[in-house]
């Protein structure tokens, strides 16, 4: 913590503090402010009545000004009556004050005051009233009470501010020091992430609240950034190794061509040979350039209403050579009337091609292969059943990630990532693709393609 | 096999040093005559200048894009034939290609015979695709009725063997790619396990070898195919 305004401890501290002397203040002006108001309303009044009073008989007004002087012993009553020409006839008050309207109101005016023992200048509250016969008597009080009053509210203000501060003061650094234990906790825990422990996790509290709820989102997020890191990974790996082997081979065969090759029919054969092999590593390559673009759903250019029956149809007819060459039975039916579904007619036929490809190769000579496509509500399902191996149940999942193969598949030439294309295509097209038990106890391999005409596709971003 | 019968001359607008070394090496070992411009605005000068019979023009070129300058050839009545390469091999990619007046489209990396056989097909549009009765050496095929025949003897061919046998006679002597054919015959855009379309062919070349005539459809290794006349 080297720039302590960048600690949110004694931010927060004096954030509430600041906020809380505010709120003093201004409780403190308000009660000011209406304590004042209601004494200077009940002087003026009781002057008022006071000033009439002595004005109501012009004869007693003398006797009523020494008789207000009179009543009160602490000497804040003064009067006075003056002549018209300004002389003072009786009371306490040395000179008629200049501003002072002779209307009866009361306000408060600066004057001279004789209290017996010595004379002060002070401000008073007073009222007038002129007398008919060119008099003027004046009913004062002085302002002491009002101004203690002040002091006393600045005073009370003053003693309680300092209490106020460290209280809130304290309250803040409680708080936020509850907080800061959370966040450090969270803190430490993302530090280790960043340092590439992807294992850890924070901390999440069972108040469920909003903290704990947003920890629980970082988590989750964590899950997945390692699930896909780990999927990349093997990704990688599978990537390197499947291109390292093709690549081990050519280089062999052309240090081996180097030395022992003699005639050019030697040479260009391992020429050939080398170029089968580059072929395959580019052939991967592509694929995998193809599944990435697939995915992030670059290609709607291609887009347009396709039929599936012929498509379907014509994907039997372009295996159907391979299939009989290796004794193996394939069938094709179509139900009628499927709308046709938006979609890019080179991919399906790929998608459709790579499922039936994979049956042929697994399905053993004297097998049987169908290839359906029927109709479920408006949607079509594109089926293909095996009497391979099948696929064990708990990889049927796994199969169509990049790479991956299954068991049986292990030892049989291929990249691993036909069924990785064929779930690209089917999420470009919104597409479901899943692998099953055929009922004669190979593989069944469905693509659900739901029509809707004129729709193209969200890009939906990759799902687990 | 060389089966180039036509010299032409062509023009390759490509940025790559490397790259159109190779290119120019291969097509004049085939005996074309081939100019080579390096930028954009060098080629299109070229073209306009000079009377090409096709044009190789890279996708992504310095100064001025391939696709431009193909577009401003055909905005002044340019026609002709083009072939455009890429390293982006989206399918969208190609079909911007085409759209900007290209006539084929070949994504890098590829292998130079299916090049030279792409600039052949398009050197060598059938000129009469009407015709409907096509004779190559000993074989026949009407392609109204569906029949063929190997001499005197009736070939039993299934739809989609006819149209293979009959994009193969429209071009005799020429080579095509199992990528060519697969596109061209089965319509379809992208790349099959080779083994595919030769298991086709076999099944072809088996009908019309039947009875131990000599074979017309050759193997061109690692290419592809091409049908000789038998006589």
């Amino acid at each position: 913590m080297i720039d302590p305004f960048r600690s949110t401890r004694l931010r927060w501290a004096a954030g509430i503090a600041l906020w809380s002397v505010l709120l003093a203040l201004a409780t403190f002006a308000f009660v000011y402010w209406q304590t004042a108001s209601f004494l200077r309303e009940e002087v003026a009044e009781t002057l008022r009545l006071e000033v009439r009073a002595a004005a109501a008989d012009p004869a007693a007004a003398a006797g009523r000004v020494d008789t207000w002087i009179a009543m009160d012993l602490h000497a804040r009553h003064a009067a006075g009556l003056f002549a018209a020409d300004g002389r003072r006839l009786s009371g306490n008050i040395l000179a008629m004050p200049a501003d002072l309207a002779p209307d009866g109101d009361a306000a408060r005016v600066p004057a001279r005051v004789d209290l017996g023992e010595r004379t002060i200048d002070d401000e008073i509250w007073a009222a007038a009233l002129a007398l008919p016969d060119g008099r003027t008597v004046v009913i004062a009080h002085d302002t002491d009470e009002i101004d203690r009053v002040r002091a006393t509210s600045l005073r009370a203000l003053g003693l309680g501010l300092l209490p106020t501060l460290v209280v809130s003061g304290l309250g803040g650094w409680l708080l936020a020091s509850r907080a800061r234990r959370r966040l450090a906790a969270t803190e430490a825990a993302l530090e280790r992430v960043m340092r590439g422990d992807l294992g850890q996790r924070l901390p999440v509290g069972a108040r469920d609240d909003e903290f704990d709820r947003l920890a629980g989102n970082v988590n989750r997020m964590l899950d997945e950034i390692e699930r896909l890191l780990h999927e990349v990974r093997s990704v990688g790996d599978a990537v390197a190794h499947d291109l390292r082997t093709p690549l081990t081979r050519l280089r062999a065969r052309l240090e081996r061509t180097r030395d022992g090759a003699e005639t050019v029919v030697e040479f260009r054969d391992a020429i050939d040979q080398g170029l089968v092999w580059i072929d395959q590593t580019l052939a991967m390559v592509t694929a995998v350039l193809r599944i990435g673009e697939i995915e992030h759903g670059r290609r709607f250019a291609g887009f347009a209403p396709v039929d599936l029956a012929p498509l379907v149809r014509e994907v039997a007819e372009f295996f159907e050579p391979v299939a009989e060459d290796k004794e193996i039975a394939l069938s094709v039916t179509t139900e009628p009337g499927i709308p046709p579904v938006a979609g890019d007619r080179d991919l399906l036929f790929e998608a459709v091609s790579n499922l039936v490809e994979n049956a042929v190769k697994f399905t053993p000579p004297g097998g049987r292969i169908r290839l359906r496509l029927a109709r479920s509500g408006a949607d079509g399902i594109v089926s293909v059943e095996d009497t391979g191996p099948g696929i064990p149940e708990s990889e049927r999942e796994r199969v169509f990630r990049r790479f991956y193969r299954a068991e049986p598949a292990r030892h049989t030439p291929g990249h691993g990532l036909g069924l990785g294309l064929v779930a690209a295509i089917a999420h470009l097209h919104g597409f479901r693709v899943e692998a099953a038990a055929s009922p004669e106890g190979g593989a069944r391999f469905a693509l659900r393609c739901r029509s809707r005409p004129g729709a193209v596709p969200a890009n939906i971003p990759h799902e687990a | 096999m060389r089966a180039v019968e036509t010299v032409a001359r062509l023009l390759l607008i490509e940025d790559d040093e490397e790259t159109a070394q190779d290119i120019l090496g291969d097509l004049r070992g085939r005996g074309h005559v081939v100019a080579w411009a390096q930028t954009g605005p060098d080629g299109a000068a070229q073209a306009r200048a000079e009377p090409f019979d096709a044009l190789i023009l890279d996708r992504m070129l310095p100064g001025l894009d391939g696709l431009t300058v193909l577009q401003q050839l055909r905005g002044e009545g340019h026609r002709v034939p083009a072939l455009v390469l890429s390293a982006l091999g989206t399918v969208d990619e190609r079909i911007r290609g085409l759209r900007a007046g290209g006539d084929d489209y070949l994504a890098k990396p590829f292998a130079l015979a299916e090049l030279a056989a792409r600039l052949e097909a398009l050197l060598r549009r059938p000129a009469d695709t009407r015709e409907t009765l096509l004779r190559v050496g000993s074989l026949e095929i009407d392609l109204i009725t569906g029949t063929g025949r190997r001499g005197t003897r009736d070939l039993d061919l299934l739809p989609r063997e006819l149209k293979l046998l009959e994009y193969l006679m429209r071009r005799p002597g020429q080579v095509v790619t199992r990528a060519l054919l697969f596109e061209e015959v089965w319509n379809y855009r992208f790349t099959p396990k080779s083994n595919l379309i030769d298991v086709h062919l076999g099944r072809l070349r088996r009908k019309l070898e039947a009875e131990g005539e000599p074979p017309v459809i050759h193997s061109v290794r690692g290419i592809g195919f091409s049908l000789m006349p038998d006589d």
